[in-house]
């Protein structure tokens, strides 16, 4: 079922790079929700389309924790703190998309170097993934608002999991289910953290002057 | 079962301490419980459990070290605490559910035989962690607490890339668990292995601090109470030291122990010279610390570099690290309950005030600078001496000078801190008992293992520098 993986790491690596172009926050949020989506999908084809209890198990824990969970906490955290819609970013936006497809030429020319031991279902799993891990970083570094670094933060992880996928086999169910339970508390103690700061500066506008932010 | 059973007793506590209750009542169950866990611990010195969870759970030597050091922070700062919430009113059910957490997580580092797990339990102490630097929930802190998790995050990204190379690097054993790496370490890809040596020194040496990834630690160690600075500063950045120990173990095997080591020395340096170039304008005790703290685990990686006898006093430093922490933490925590402040303006003539903890903090001084007869002293000789051995003569000769100038810059705060003009009007709260005893067990401790070294410890060393390969 190799064509399907193929199609699902391109869309990985095309979702990434439209979160770069997106400037609504909520907009980033679904993007990355339906990119979760269909990397949870990638186990089902990963033996020939031979759908083994485990590989159901990683795939429909990844839709519900990455594609369900984070994207409703994100959601949950931007109703509950006030703060504008748009994404802030350093660099324009088409300046992003051009940095993007960089970085996506570059990932695929390291990747020509990286001589994998065994053998991968899609050759393009390993570039892609990298491709993503870089516009992950690209999409934390250039956007100033925490609720989008979060969301960069999600696209490394989404990108290290289409990598981690052509090594099935090594890692134990429970590991990788632990691996999957920790991103997503990650995610919820930031959305915590964000909620007191957001609380803060709420009663610091109310009372008087706020240090500014890397004041000390 | 003995081990699962050290993993879920602080589990099944922070459960409890969630319920509704009194401040003291959580703080005296995390007393029990660090107390059960140390006893338990204590009963290993003389028989080590065997394998656990189908070899998932195992008890070396490295790991005994290291539990051991964990156990000391969590007594120590579960014994601190009674003190500190006598004047604390803040509600503390988070913050005790936490460090219970932390406990647990810490002791599952110690115990990992597999790469995967160890990386979910180092992870799992970051989240834990993160809550415990924001207990004041000020502007300043929450700041600290959102610069260490996004800064850790990443960089234990990191380390799970470079679990899933060494995955790749270990195709042929199709498992993470170490002795089966270790014992088809010739099966083993070296161009892989590389890479992912490259990202695992960089996810755990972020978690671990050390420099240029050191920017999270001045900001949280400044923020975060007394207590938890010991116990991120003297056991978290440890167990990422386990995580770069188990790294080295493998190196070792392949071959591949002078590209590792070379690593290791350049990080090591620089965390040298870059607490030495900060510390020589800095106002504020806890910040001072904090790049001390990035000093230290640069010594650690720089004896784990050198290997031969630098091994041996790394893992010596790891005990007096931790020692020295909770002396330099814990004061500059109760100072500042005292004064609200640890920075130089707001606390001046700390000794006339309050001369117990003006002598802590010139102990804090010679014990976190590696004075005679503080054990400190003898692990950075060691690792000197490790580097004068290998005929690395200029990395002793930058050692030396970096060390000077990180004793200078702190011993200038510190002694205004103590001597200066006193501040009016005098801050109102006393000494408190149960924090100076702490402080100063932790400080005879560290004395008295820089004038003897027992024999079982001595042991212990060797087995688990043995282990490296030193």
């Amino acid at each position: 079922m190799t064509p399907w993986i193929d199609v699902i790491c391109i869309l990985a690596v095309f979702l990434s790079l439209t979160l770069l172009a997106t400037h609504r926050i909520v907009g980033m949020i679904k993007i990355f929700a339906v990119q979760s989506f269909f990397l949870g999908l990638v186990p089902l084809f990963l033996h020939g389309g031979i759908i083994a209890g485990r590989d159901l198990a990683v795939s429909l824990v990844t839709m519900v924790l990455k594609a369900g969970l984070v994207p409703a906490v994100l959601f949950w955290e931007l109703r509950h703190i006030s703060m504008r819609s748009e994404v802030r970013p350093i660099l324009g936006l088409g300046a992003s998309i051009l940095c993007g497809a960089v970085l996506i030429a570059v990932a695929f020319w390291i990747s020509l170097a990286m001589k994998l031991p065994g053998k991968l279902e899609s050759s393009l799993v390993l570039p892609c993934s990298l491709a993503t891990i870089l516009l992950g970083f690209m999409t934390m570094v250039t956007r100033t608002r925490a609720v989008t670094q979060v969301l960069g933060y999600m696209v490394i992880e989404n990108g290290i999991f289409l990598f981690a996928l052509s090594l099935f086999d090594t890692m134990p169910v429970p590991i990788e289910m632990g691996i999957l339970l920790d991103i997503f508390v990650a995610v919820f103690v930031m959305a915590i953290v964000l909620n007191h700061i957001n609380e803060e500066f709420e009663r610091t506008r109310s009372t008087g002057r706020r240090p500014r932010w890397g004041e000390s | 079962m003995t081990l699962i059973l050290l993993i879920a007793v602080p589990l099944i506590a922070a459960l409890i301490v969630l319920l509704p209750a009194k401040n003291i009542f959580r703080v005296r169950l995390l007393c029990a419980v660090s107390l059960f866990h140390a006893s338990v611990v204590a009963s290993f010195w003389w028989r080590r459990p065997g394998p656990e969870l189908q070899g998932y759970f195992v008890l070396d030597p490295l790991g005994l070290l290291l539990l051991s050091i964990l156990d000391l922070l969590f007594l120590a700062t579960s014994f601190f605490m009674i003190g500190y919430f006598e004047r604390e009113h803040r509600n503390n059910r988070t913050f005790t559910a936490c460090i219970l957490c932390l406990l647990s997580m810490t002791t599952m580092v110690s115990v990992s035989y597999h790469l995967g797990l160890m990386w979910v339990a180092i992870e799992t102490t970051t989240l834990f962690s993160a809550p415990l630097i924001s207990f004041h929930r000020n502007w300043k802190s929450l700041e600290a607490t959102w610069k260490y998790l996004l800064v850790c995050s990443v960089g234990i990204a990191l380390a799970l890339m470079g679990t899933f190379f060494l995955a790749i690097a270990a195709h042929e054993t199709r498992t993470l668990l170490l002795p089966a790496i270790l014992n088809n370490a010739p099966l083993l890809s070296t161009s892989w292995l590389k890479l992912s040596v490259i990202f695992l020194f960089v996810g755990y040496g972020c978690k671990m601090g050390l420099a240029p990834m050191h920017s999270w630690k001045p900001e949280a160690y400044g923020q975060a109470t007394g207590m938890v600075s010991v116990l991120m500063a003297g056991g978290l950045t440890q167990c990422s030291f386990l995580a770069l120990m188990r790294v080295s173990q493998i190196c070792h095997k392949t071959g591949l122990g002078d590209f590792y080591g070379s690593i290791l020395i350049v990080a090591g340096v620089l965390s040298l010279v870059v607490p030495a170039v900060f510390l020589l304008d800095e106002k504020s005790l806890k910040r001072s610390f904090a790049f001390s703290s990035v000093e230290h685990v640069g010594l650690l990686v720089l004896g784990l570099g050198m290997g031969g006898v630098g091994v041996f006093g790394a893992l010596f430093h790891m005990i007096n690290n931790a020692l020295a922490k909770v002396v330099m933490f814990l004061t500059a925590g109760s100072l500042a309950q005292k004064y609200g402040s640890s920075r130089a303006p707001e606390v001046r003539g700390v000794i006339h005030l309050y001369p117990v903890t003006g002598i802590f903090l010139l102990v804090a001084l010679l014990a976190g600078t590696g004075m005679f007869p503080f054990a400190t002293f003898h692990s950075e000789l060691l690792i000197i001496n490790a580097s004068v051995i290998s005929e690395h003569y200029v990395l002793a000769g930058i050692i030396i000078v970096c060390l000077a100038v990180i004793f200078m810059g702190i011993s200038r705060l510190v002694l205004d801190l103590v001597y200066g003009k006193p501040v009016e009007p005098a801050p109102a709260p006393r000494e408190n008992l149960f924090m100076n005893i702490t402080i100063a067990a932790a400080a005879a401790l560290l004395v008295g293992l820089g004038l003897w070294m027992p024999a079982p410890l001595s042991g212990l060393l060797h087995e688990a520098a043995a282990l490296i390969g030193a």
